[in-house]
This record gives C-alpha cells, structure tokens and sequence, in this order.
C-alpha cells in the first residue's frame, strides 16, 4: 500500500513538474465583426491537447509561450495563432455564411447551401424584444411572401397571416404552425369577447428561429396541410458550455393613435338640429344638459373607452450542459395592458429542454412547455369578427354615442333608459346604444387557456451516415370562457346572463424518421428520409348559459339564476365533441453532384378521418432542381466570379392540400333527436358529401439566389404560381332534392395566386467600430378567382351578418369590394348622387325619402342591390414587404423597421357610421357639410334620420379609400454597457435599449389605421374596416442581461 | 455492439409501432349524432325514424302551420291584419312571387319531408326490413307512404295545375321516389299532376294494406296513421281528382249507410257528439288523423303556429299576433243560415273595436293546438258529395250525413233540399263552416275550379288567372334546369 502511494506521490510531482513549464492562455474566440464564435475547437498545434470554446467564444488551455493554437470549427475558416505572453484573442473568418447557416427542413435540418426550397428563415432574436402578446404578429415585413395584417388593437387577436395570398375561400388560409414537431392550434379559440391566439403561448423570447416554408419544394412534405405554407417554430435548447443564465425584461407603454375627430356637444347639436329642421316631420330635438358642475355636458366617450396601457415582461433563463447533457429552462411573465379600457393579457410560462447523449450511438431528450393565459376584457370592443354591429360594440360607441349626455346622472347614479343609454335633455332621439361606463364597470368576459405542449424523444446513431429518431409529442389546449352581462343595462337587461364554457383541444403526434446521409466519391450526396407519422386530435366543448339571476350579488355561471340552457359552443347547442386524425408516410431525397447540380424530391400520403372511405387517401409529392453557376470552374475564373460568390438557379413543383376548416364529420350523414308526441323521433338533418376531400394546391417556384463582393450584396429572386383546385364551394341544390340546408360542400372552385418575391441584403459598412446592415423585401402577389360552381356566378360576403360588402366571383380577386358606385354630391341640392346599374346618375333626397333622375328630376328606382352594386376594389395588396435598417456604432444599435402595403383598397364603413345623420355622432368631416345652392364638397346635406347618403345603411364607394402605406413599425435603440464594469457585478453582458411599435403611419387612408381586418382572418371579408378599434403605439424600455 | 442491435431492435419495433395506422380511428363515429348508416342497425332507431318521418311533415313551414294556413288565407273567410310578407301577406293577396321566401320554405320542407320517406324505404329494403321483422316492416313502409302521399297531396294543392282543370294532363311536381343524400340530384323534369296522383293513391293503397287496423291506444290512433287514415285520406284525394265513385268506394269502408256514423272496422271513428272535444281533449274518435305538439319541447316554430295567426292580439283569454281577422263584410260567418244558435259560431269572438276572430285554436302562446288533419266529418261530407254528384239528385243518403253533421252543432237545423244543386251547395257551404281554419278552403275551391273571392284589399282570382296556384319556387327553378 504505501509503494502505491510513493509511486502516486512521484506521479503527482512530476506531472507538477511537467505543467510548471507551460501556462494557462485564456482567450476569446470572434469573428471578423466581432461577434464571438462559440464552441470552436482550439488544439494545441502538434499536440493531443485540446479544448472547446464556451457559447460565448471564451476558451482556456494550457500552453507555452512560443507554440501555436489551431482554432477550427463548423463554418470558420482554419486559423492559427502564437501564444504570447498576454490573452490570446482570435480572430476567425467565417466561411460564406450561405454555405454554413442551418435551416430548419420539415423532420429535419439541412445546409442553407443544400436546400432547394424555398425558405425563409428569421432568427428568434428578431422578435424576442416585440411586445407583442404571439409572435406571428412581429414577423410582418421581416420575410418575403409573409402577409402579416394585425386587425385591431385589441389584444391577443391574432393577427391576419397568410404567405403568398389567400389560397382558399370557404376553407382557412392561415399557415400550418409546427411547434418543435407538433403542429398546434391556431385562430382565435375564445368563445367570450376578449380574444384569445393559442400561439400566445409561446414567450417569442424562447423561439430560437422561425422557418417560413412557402414552396411545394419545402412544403410538400406536410402533405394534405400545406398548402398555405408552414411556419416551424424550433424554441431554444441548451449548449454545452458552463451554465448560462439570462434575464430579459421591458416595460412600456401603448396608446390609440389617430383615433377619429367627433363633434363636440355644441358642434353636435348644431348639426343634428340642423337635420331635424332639413326632415319635415322630425320630431326630435337636441338640446344641452348640465352636469353637477352646473357647465353642459360635453363628453368625448374615446375617453371612456381608451386608455394608456402599462405592460411588462420579464423572462429569465438557465441554460448550459456538459458533452452527455444539456440543458434550458425559462420561465417567464407578461402582463400587457391594452388600449381599451380593461383589455390585458397575462402569461405565465415555464418551458425546459433536455438533451441526452447516452453514448454515440444513443440519444434522448424531452422538453414541456406549459403556459398559463389570462385574456380579460370588459365587454365587447365590437372588434372581433361578427361583433361590428353589437349594440354594446365599445369602438362604435366610443364615436357615435351622444356628446351631449354623459355616463352619469347628476344624482351620480347610471345614465340609462332601460337596456339603453338615456337621451338626458334630448327630445325622441331613440338612443337605441348601451351605457358603455355600466358596461365596462359591471360586465366582464374572459378566456384562459392552460396550454401544455411537450415531447420526448429517442434518437438512434446505428452507423455514422444513419439517424433514427421517434419522437411523441402532445399539445393539450385547455381553455375556460367566462362571462358576465349585467341586468342593469346593455345585452343583459332585464335579467343578466352568465355563460360559463369549457373548450379543450387534445392533440397528440407520434413521428419516426429515419435519415440516411453519404456522399459517395466525395462528389455524390444523397440524402433520404423515410417517416411515418400519426396525429389524432379531440375537442371536447361544454358549457351552461344562465339567465335572470336571482340578486345582482351574482356575477358569474355558478351564481343564482333561474333559467338554464346549455351554452352553444361553436355553433352546436349541446356542446361539441369531435375527433380527427391523420396518418401519414413520407419521404425525401436529395441528390447532389459537387455542390453543383442538386435534384430532390419528396412524397407524403396522408390519410385523413374526416373524409368517406375510398376518399381518406391522397398523395403530394414535390419535384425540385437546382443549379449552382458560381462553383462552376468556368465561373469562378472568370471575372465575373471575382464579384459574384453564389449564383445559384433553383426550380420547384409539386402539389400540396388544405383541411384546415373542414369539419370532422362534414363527409358523414347525420340524423338528429327529436320529438314526436313526446316520443323520440330521428330526422334526417346533415346531408354529408361523400366525395368531399382536401382543396389542392399545384405550386410552382422559381428562383435565383445571388451574393456578391464577398457576400457584402445579396438576395433572393423568385417567382411562383399557386394554382388551387377543387376549392371547396357551398353548393346549392335544388329544394326537391330534399337535402337538408340544400348545400353541399363540394371539391370544384379554382383559384390562383402568383407572384415574385425579392430580398436584397446588403452590408455597407461593416468597420470595426460601425456596421450597417440593410435588408429589403418586396412581394408582389397576384389573387385571381377563376371559377366558382356551375350556376353559382358569385359568393356574397355579409361582414357581421349585416352589411354585404364583398363579393368572390371569377374573373376577380377574393373577396373584392362589393358597393354601390357614388359620384359625391349634387351641388344643386346637397343630395348624393348613385350611380345605378344603367349607367345614370340617380340621387337620394332624404327629406322626402326619394330618389330621381340627377338630369330631369323625374322619380327613379331605389337603388336595388342585386341591379346597381358592382365589385369595384381589390383588397388585398398588390405589394408589401418590409425595409430593415441596423446600425452599430461602438457599444450603440439602432434597428428600424418599416413595412409596407400597396395597391389595395380598404372599405372604410366607419366613416360610414359617423356621417350617419340619426342621432349618433359624427366625425368633424361633416362640418363641411352641404348647406347651400351651388356648394361644392363631399359632404350631403344633413337631413335627420338619413343613413342611406353616407352609407351607413348600404356600402357606398365613397368610403372604399386607398389603403396603400407604409408604416415605421419597429424602432429600437440600444446600449451594451461596458463589460468591465458589469465583469465586477458578475455580469457578462447587458443591454439596455428603447423601442416603439407602430411610431409613424404615411396613409390617405382615413380611418386611425388601413392595417386592419374587422372580419379577422375571414378568406372572403379583407379589407373592411368597420367599427374597429384602432391598433396602438407602443414605446418600451428594456433590458437584456446575461450571467 | 450487442446492446446496440438491441436498441435498433426497440426502436424499430417502436417506429413500426407508430407507422401502423389506427382503423378505428381512421374511421370515426360521431358520438352525438346517428351517421345514415346506423339509423337502420337496431329496431328502436327505425321506430324513431317513423316517428321522424311525421315530425317532418309537422313542420311548421308544412303541414304542421302554414300550409293549413295559406289553405284558409287564400279563401274569402279570413282578412290579413298586419300586412307583413313574413306572416302570409303575398299569399292571402295572390301577389306572391317565385323567390318569395315562405313559399320556397314550405316547398323546401315537403320535400325535406319526402324525402326522408325514400331515404326511410330505401334503408327499410336494405336492412331496416330484416332488422324489425315481417309484421313491423309492413307496418313502418306502410306508414312511410302514407306520409310522403300526405306530402306529394298537399304540394299538388299549392303548386301545381288543379287535376280537374284537365285531367292532371298539366306539368306537375318532380317526382322523386328515391332517397337522395349528397350532389348531383338537382336535375329532375316534373311528371305530370295525373302521375303524382297516380304515385299517391298507389301509396296509400299500400299503406291501407299494410297499416294496422288500431294502435290499442288513443294517442297513437290519432298522431300515427292506421287502416282508416289511409282511406280517409283517399277520399280526399279522389275529391280533388273529382273521381267520385273511387270516394264512395273509399268512404264506405268507414261510413256506413246510416246513423249511428262510426267505422265498422278498424279504429272506431266517429263522429263524436260535442265538436269542442276535438279541438282541447285533441285524442277523440273524430279525430283520424292530427299533428300533435306535446309540451313546450315540442312547440310549433315561431310565425306558423295556427293561434298566433288567428286569435286576437289583445281582448282574448289567449292572445295570438292577430294576423288574420274573419272577413266579417263576405266570409262564410256572413252566412244567415249558419244559426247564432250554432256551436260552431261561439268560436267567434268580437273584440272590443267589433273586430271578428276566430278562436277555433285557443291554447296561449306556445300555442300547442294540435293541428287537425282529417276529421271523420269530412269523410262524411265527401261522401254525401260524392252520392250526389253521382246520383245527380237528391240523395237520401247524403242528406242524412249532412245533417248529421250539422245537427252535432245545431239542432234547429235539419235540411231538406230541393235538387242536387241545391244539396250540393249546402254540403260545400256545411264544409266550409265544419273546417274553419282547418285548411280545407283553398282545396275545395281549386278542385270546383271556381274563382277565389275578392276580400278586404284582395282582388278576386279566376282559375285563368296565372296567380291561382303558386309560382314556381326559384329554389327550384334557379337550379333544375329540366323544370
């Protein structure tokens, strides 16, 4: 025993020895901006030693002065260096960024270099800071092709998304959102009135990058779901390295922005006694009220309805891990606040990653996310789809209610007259709106969704060129509605209403690929992957609707009421129990010869629950080429290879399927429960179509992929064609045929998009101390409806039920503008002129409630939808893109975004409610009204009661506006404190910057914002702006710190 | 190396695992509603079906509400009040047109109606026949066709050329005999009005053969048809065809030659002593066949309920919408030989302006009268009109059945006409006061091809006139182009 310590002892010393002679050499490894390069190798240079770096390119290794340091690793160029006597800092040069970049693939990732598809891929860090509630609402502008349309600024609406176009009418167009292998729920899944995104879920700071999958190349692997494109979302995962903590956090503040200018109460009266003397026979009055303060009454109800929202965030993470594990956890908080009066939003979340190597061969890992959502709201902000005419609508009522009655009476107790708001002094105005201050102080409506969306996986290395990997995953939506409506005014007079619901939403996905990688002859690469997948999803919804509460104590479902019935959910009076489920196999080659020539396919056959048998099958698949000029010999020596790095042609065809709409049963036949005399009794109610399958997208893609003077220029070209087939239209069979609903949902409507997509990226100035960095992207998209059903010439679309304002026929784009044409205003007699289906200039006089002939005064026909409406505007842009700016000077960055939209109109129907000449308000447009013979101006003359000059009553072309603008969407301005100084508190970095959304908006449009949508995501309803409330501008301040 | 072919193993068993797809799955079942195909698996569903098919038919767009509506409204006893299109305005005034929305909606739910019938028979003959067995399977297609030729009957009497104009040689309805579900059925040419008759009384011949004779219980008797149905129902038919001795031969089977009016066989209806019974206690023997709403689970769709339309709106123990006025200036109520001592007549009440309604369906808002149908006394009626036409003379008989009829509600009044002219006169002036409100009026008329009286602002309509039948409804002819 102790010859074995002797001989420990003599091992010991001599090694003592032997490390005296060389020293520890810390060092950073960067690239040539700058930026640390992290997990580089760094060897010494004819020895076994080596070392890797951490995450932030730090390193230490022993070494003697004199010898040198090899530093090598993925994408950086070989580089050695002497050790000194001081810290080594390396500097590296990156290899051409496009050949090294990974890109996320579906089921898998390859080489930016490699990648045929079109794909656009934004890093997490772009939009980790947004204040948003989801993070599909910060990728506007940030990549060709994506249309982000946010609709108004109620908070966790989600925002209108679409990728190259609307490609479908009755189905959805929202993309295909897969969360680290798990396609999630999307839409707004809140049954009350706040809103409510599932994809608020995910902390945007937790995303390490977002790929946009736009063609069939990269597309057509997900099969029947992808024909609106997919979006794969890849959150953040540990790297080895020593353990890595941050905190990022801002505060800020949002407020409406060009809210419209209404009358005062002096103006208001004015203009209304001024109508009621211009109607024979009107018998109301206007007249001032006095408040307690003994002064009229003059309220702006926008200050009752709006506010300065405070929001914050804060999201702190741990990450790190040795060679075997790694790690990353975070959890975060956010409370956002928004413009409306009593609108939030709040999360909590937790996310944690784990990824173990048991041994070369095997590997596993698992990660959950779980989000807690709070979506509040007070009462309805008449926003949301279908609410624009809800009498309690917050921004109608904001602008049209009376600025000559106030909220309270004198006595302090609520202004109302039974569900109404009372007229105070005013004489038979029938004020038919609600009180918003009851409203908002006593009703309230709310939807929280617990989210868990986790997976685990087990990956198998068999051989080096093999990977085998099954992962499950789970997506489980949980969402409770809650709502209230007070007895004392506004939908809930006389008795209240309370409506408590549940909807839960179950997904699981169970994915095995396998993937085989080799290149033969050091010139031939192949690449394939064989999967099969499986995906089965339940919802599950119920819920009570309660009614006459028994004492105004109770404000929620479980209170005292006296009546009961189940609360509708999704349209079903008994609650909603469905199931669907997809099973699938696919496949992928890519071939390549040198880096040269690259060919790939893919395949995918999916087979979907809700179709009949004999139809649940069908196959997409993808054929792609591509052609990479620049590696050409002949390319590279000549001159023009000097200035152009990549030149790279690619081609892509294939086709892909939409289901996403498409109801679980919809190709069943159903009977329904009845009653006969008291006996049971089963009806024949739901004429399914048995031949019902997916809509079918055949897209084309063409592109050129450039970079130039050593990728200081470069840029993406492409054009694509989407051709849709068998568009799933609503068609109408004859009453004999006994169908109930007489529809059928039938394959047979064609639809196209086309258009081409540039991105420039440029660095101009990439000195030591100043980087400049520019990106562009312009889209140019082309909609066209080709064919609907075969006697069916047009699909009228009703904006909430009420007003027909679009209109789908072939020959024009989706959801064009549906109105009756308007030639302002008859000097003459202030009357506003029609234009009607002949051709002749006709005019309403409301004094009389007639119309005639412009020209001879005769009588002439009212106007008659079906014989005087024309489609007349475009609303979906013709061009849009964003225009990115970053700037870093020393330790400051400056990032500037703005987005832009041309070439589409937007119907601006509430500039149609505030020129209506009943009672309600108006914006201060109408005191320019007509008031005398030989007067020139837009505005009619002001007779009482007239809703039809204005197009209140009927869409008038004169509220269609250009909607084309361009917006500075994001400004952030930034500090990185010193790191000496943070390096004593134990800091590495940290970052303090100010950022504003949505600072500056050049428009003609009107209204407060021509970004908005008050039909939502609705294929059919873009481009109206009906009684909405506007977006917000948001200022932040914010800190980023790193441990 | 071992342990790792173990763990290619476990993996490869757990992606074959996952590859294999899930039939059941793959091919879901509805959990809250019956798909087609398992309305025919067991015998409760199909006894449920039956009781669907006349649910439909009691739809408040069809016979259970408006038809029997517009069938008195198009008559000179009623006067609209509210002047509203939704509430029967366009067709109490003969201005309807095609793509009026009423008019489409009950063409919409007779054929719902049919239709459910043929898609009944159809999976009867396909499974549902095996499933319940001989004796229950004659019975439910039996009772199939009685209801589809109570459909096609009652479409022919709104929408299409009255068979006695020119024998049924006019363009009719389309035909449909099979069950549709799904695209591509539009198209279909209309048969003639002579062969959707000839479709009707083949049904309910079979339906008389396979009926049965009586449910044991009142309720059934009344709500489900049985053998008497079937034939009371025939003699209707035959009326509008104006096929008198096929009613005689029809009508005997149930009426005997002489008092006391009872059917011999079958369920013993009769004709019952006190009227009002038929229309509160709803289950009597007079009543052969009604549509029931039990409860307000079962309460008529709003707009189509019989009391709304006709009681007054205030005044009345039960208020109605006060639609329809009775036409107090040329109605029948104007009749001087229809006594004040007439039972009939305390349906009649005077609101406080002198306003005139008829109160023959009392019960308040949900308004839950049952909605009468076929009514022994009209078989009786039909076959005293039918002996008479035929004889062409006085008719002992006949005069005995009128009198019955009258002489339940009045018995000062005992008839004693001079000439078949006369009897027949009185018979169809005893029709249109028995069915007041009952949807019998317009029926009468079209089938004599007299002309519909002027009343209030109502222009008369002669059976030349291109507004004596409905026009076709546009939700039919904007899509069967063989129309």
């Amino acid at each position: 025993m102790r010859k074995h310590l002797t001989l420990l002892a003599v091992l010991v010393l001599s090694s003592v020895l032997a490390f005296a002679q060389t020293k520890l050499i810390t060092g950073r490894v960067t690239d040539q901006q700058g930026q640390p390069v992290p997990f580089s190798t760094i060897r010494v240079k004819g020895t076994k030693k080596g070392v890797s770096a951490d995450a932030d390119g730090n390193y230490s290794i022993r070494a003697s002065i004199g010898e040198t340091l090899i530093v090598s690793g993925a994408g950086i160029e070989l580089k050695e260096a002497t050790v000194g006597a001081g810290s080594v800092d390396i500097t590296v040069a990156r290899k051409n960024a496009s050949l090294t970049e990974v890109v996320v693939v579906g089921y898998g990732v390859q080489k930016k270099s490699d990648v045929i598809g079109n794909i656009a891929s934004v890093k997490g860090a772009a939009i980790a800071d947004n204040p948003v509630q989801s993070f599909d609402a910060a990728l506007g502008g940030k990549a060709a092709g994506v249309q982000i349309t946010s609709a108004n600024g109620v908070v966790n609406n989600p925002p209108v998304f679409r990728i190259r176009g609307t490609n479908s009418i009755s189905l959805s167009s929202y993309p295909l959102i897969v969360i680290d292998g798990v396609p999630t729920f999307t839409g707004d899944v809140s049954m009350s009135d706040a809103a409510a995104n599932p994809l608020a879920s995910i902390n945007p700071a937790d995303i390490e990058s977002l790929d946009v999958l736009k063609d069939a190349a990269a597309t057509a692997i997900y099969g029947s779901r992808a024909a609106n494109g997919v979006v794969i979302i890849t959150t953040k995962r540990g790297k080895r390295g020593k353990t890595k903590v941050t905190y990022s956090g801002w505060v800020g503040q949002t407020k409406a922005t060009r809210l419209w200018k209404t009358l005062n109460a002096d103006q208001y009266m004015m203009i209304k006694n001024e109508g009621v003397a211009n109607k024979p026979g009107a018998t109301a009055k206007f007249l001032p009220t006095n408040g307690p303060d003994g002064k009229e009454i003059n309220t702006d109800w926008k200050d009752l309805v709006y506010r300065t929202g405070i929001s914050h965030s804060h999201a702190l993470t741990v990450s790190g891990g040795n060679e075997a594990t790694t790690y990353f956890i975070s959890a975060g908080y956010t409370k956002q606040n928004g413009i409306v009066v009593k609108n939030s939003f709040e999360r909590k979340n937790f996310r944690f990653s784990i990824d173990h190597k048991v041994s070369n061969v095997f590997s596993l890992g698992a990660q959950a996310g779980y989000s807690n959502e709070i979506n509040l709201a007070a009462t309805s902000t008449g926003s949301l789809p279908g609410q624009a005419y809800s009498t309690g609508g917050l921004g109608r009522i904001a602008l049209i209610l009376p600025p000559n009655i106030a909220a309270r009476n004198n006595d302090g107790t609520y202004n109302t007259n039974g569900a109404a708001i009372g007229p105070m002094n005013n004489v038979n105005p029938g004020i038919s709106y609600y009180n918003p201050l009851v409203l908002i102080e006593n009703n309230h409506t709310s939807t929280e969704n617990n989210h868990i969306q986790a997976n685990a996986y087990l990956q198998l290395k068999p051989i080096p060129d093999v990977t085998l990997k099954t992962v499950y995953g789970v997506d489980y939506l949980l969402s409770d509605n809650d709502f209230f409506s007070t007895p004392l005014n506004g939908d809930g007079y006389p008795g209240g209403e309370a409506i408590n619901s549940n909807l839960t939403y179950k997904r699981w996905i169970w994915t095995s690929t396998g993937q085989y990688d080799h290149i033969f002859a050091d010139k031939h690469t192949v690449g394939l992957l064989v999967g099969t997948e499986q995906q089965y999803t339940t919802q599950l919804g119920y819920g009570i609707d309660r009614t006459n509460v028994t004492d105004p104590f109770f404000t929620n479902g479980q209170g005292g009421f006296a009546d009961n019935v189940p609360a509708t959910v999704s349209g079903n009076t008994n609650g909603l129990r469905t199931e669907n489920y997809l099973v699938s196999g696919f496949g992928r080659l890519n071939y390549d010869f040198d880096k040269r020539y690259f060919v790939s396919g893919s395949f995918r056959r999916d087979g979907y629950s809700a179709f009949a048998p004999g139809h649940k099958y069908g196959n997409f698949w993808s054929a792609s080429v591509a052609y990479d000029i620049a590696k050409e010999s002949f390319f590279t020596n000549s001159g023009i290879g000097k200035v152009i790095n990549t030149l790279r042609l690619r081609g892509s065809y294939g086709t892909t399927g939409n289901i996403s709409g498409i109801g679980d049963f919809d190709s069943y036949s159903f009977y329904g429960t009845g009653l006969y005399n008291s006996n049971p009794a089963l009806n024949f109610t739901n004429s399914g179509n048995s031949n019902l399958t997916w809509e079918t997208s055949k897209k084309t893609d063409i592109g050129l992929q450039f970079s130039l003077l050593n990728d200081v220029i470069s840029g993406d070209v492409a054009w694509y064609r989407n051709n849709i087939d068998g568009l799933i239209i609503k068609v109408t069979q004859a009453g004999s045929t006994g169908i109930p609903g007489l529809q059928i949902p039938t394959n047979i409507g064609t639809m196209y998009n086309k258009g081409f997509e540039v991105t420039l990226n440029a660095r101009p100035v990439t000195s030591k101390n100043f980087r400049w960095t520019t990106s562009l992207n312009v889209t140019y998209n082309k909609n066209m409806v080709t064919s609907l059903a075969p006697g069916l010439n047009n699909i009228l679309y009703t904006t909430s039920g009420l007003e027909q304002t679009s209109i789908t026929m072939p020959g024009y784009s989706i959801g064009t503008l549906y109105l009756y044409p308007t030639q302002g205003v008859d000097p003459a007699t202030g009357h506003r002129i029609f234009l009607n289906g002949a051709g002749e200039q006709i005019e309403y006089g409301h004094e009389t409630a007639s119309w005639t002939y412009v020209k001879s005064g005769a009588a002439a026909s009212k106007i008659n939808p079906a014989k005087d409406k024309r489609p007349l505007f475009n609303v979906i842009p013709k061009y849009y893109g964003g225009f990115e700016n970053t700037f870093r000077y020393g330790s400051f960055d400056l990032g500037i975004l703005a987005t832009y939209e041309f070439g589409f109109y937007v119907y601006n129907g509430t500039q149609a409610s505030i020129r209506d000449n009943r009672f309600w308000n108006s914006s201060v447009d109408v005191l320019r009204r007509w008031t005398h013979a030989g007067q020139i101006t837009d505005i009619p003359k002001i007779v009482y009661g007239d809703n039809i000059s204005n197009g209140s009553a009927n869409p008038i072309s004169e509220n269609a506006q250009k909607g084309d603008f361009i917006k500075l969407r994001n400004v952030s301005l930034g500090y990185a404190l010193p790191a000496k100084m943070l390096g004593r508190i134990g800091i590495n970095n940290a970052r303090v910057y100010v950022s504003g959304q949505n600072l500056l908006v050049i428009t003609k449009y009107k209204g407060p914002d021509p970004e908005t949508s008050t039909n939502g995501n609705d294929t059919q309803g873009q481009g109206v702006d009906r009684n909405s409330v506007a977006n917000g501008r948001v200022f932040t301040v914010g800190l980023n710190v790193g441990f | 190396m071992k342990k790792y072919i173990y763990q290619l193993v476990i993996l490869s068993g757990l992606a074959l695992a996952a590859g294999s797809c899930s039939k059941a799955k793959l091919n879901p079942s509805s959990s809250t509603g019956l798909s087609d195909a398992s309305v025919f698996q067991t015998k409760g569903r199909i006894a449920n079906q039956v009781n669907g098919l006349y649910a439909a038919v009691r739809s408040g767009q069809f016979m259970g509400g408006r038809v029997p509506i517009y069938n008195d409204i198009r008559g000179e006893n009623f006067i609209n009040e509210t002047g509203n299109g939704v509430t029967g305005l366009l067709i109490w005034n003969f201005t309807v047109g095609g793509g009026d929305t009423y008019i489409n909606n009950t063409w919409n739910a007779a054929y719902l109606c049919i239709n459910q019938c043929n898609l009944f028979l159809d999976g009867m003959e396909a499974t549902g026949n095996k499933v319940v067995g001989d004796d229950l399977a004659k019975k439910y297609n039996a009772e199939a066709k009685f209801v589809r030729a109570l459909a096609y009957y009652n479409l022919l009497q709104l929408y299409a050329t009255p068979y006695t104009k020119d024998n049924g040689a006019s363009p009719g309805l389309p035909l449909r005999l099979k069950g549709i579900k799904g695209s591509g059925f539009s198209n279909l040419a209309r048969s003639t009005v002579a062969e959707v008759y000839n479709q009707i009384i083949s049904d309910l011949n079979d339906a008389e053969s396979g009926l049965p004779a009586d449910y044991g219980d009142d309720a059934t008797n009344v709500v489900h048809a049985h053998v008497n149905t079937a034939i009371a129902l025939k003699t209707r038919v035959y009326l509008s065809m104006g096929n008198y001795d096929n009613v005689i031969t029809e009508a005997s089977k149930i009426v005997p030659a002489a008092a006391p009016f009872k059917a011999p066989s079958g369920v013993a209806n009769a004709l019952v002593s006190d009227l009002g019974t038929v229309f509160t206690s709803y289950m009597t023997a007079e009543s052969i066949f009604s549509l029931p709403y039990t409860g307000a689970a079962e309460a008529p769709a709003g707009q189509s309920q019989l009391g709304s339309y006709y009681l007054p709106p205030k005044d009345y123990s039960s208020q109605g919408s006060g639609e329809y006025s009775l036409n107090a200036a040329t109605g029948v109520i104007t009749d001087a030989n229809w006594k004040a001592t007439d039972v009939r007549r305390n349906y009649i009440f005077t609101d406080t302006k002198g306003k005139k309604w008829w109160t023959k369906f009392s019960s308040p808002s949900p308004y839950l009268d049952w909605v009468p149908i076929l009514r022994y006394s009209e078989v009786m009626l039909s076959l005293a009109e039918a002996r008479t036409r035929k004889a062409n003379a006085v008719d002992a008989q006949a005069v005995a059945l009128l009198n019955a009829v009258r002489q339940r509600s009045d018995a000062t009044t005992t008839f004693a006409p001079a000439s078949a002219t006369e009897l027949i006169n009185d018979i169809l002036q005893e029709r249109n006061i028995e069915f007041l409100g009952e949807g019998l009026r317009s029926i009468d008329i079209i089938r004599l091809q007299q002309t519909f009286p002027a009343k209030g602002a109502a222009v008369a309509v002669a059976p030349t006139s291109q507004n004596y039948m409905f026009p076709a409804p546009s939700s039919e002819t904007a899509v069967n182009t063989l129309w």
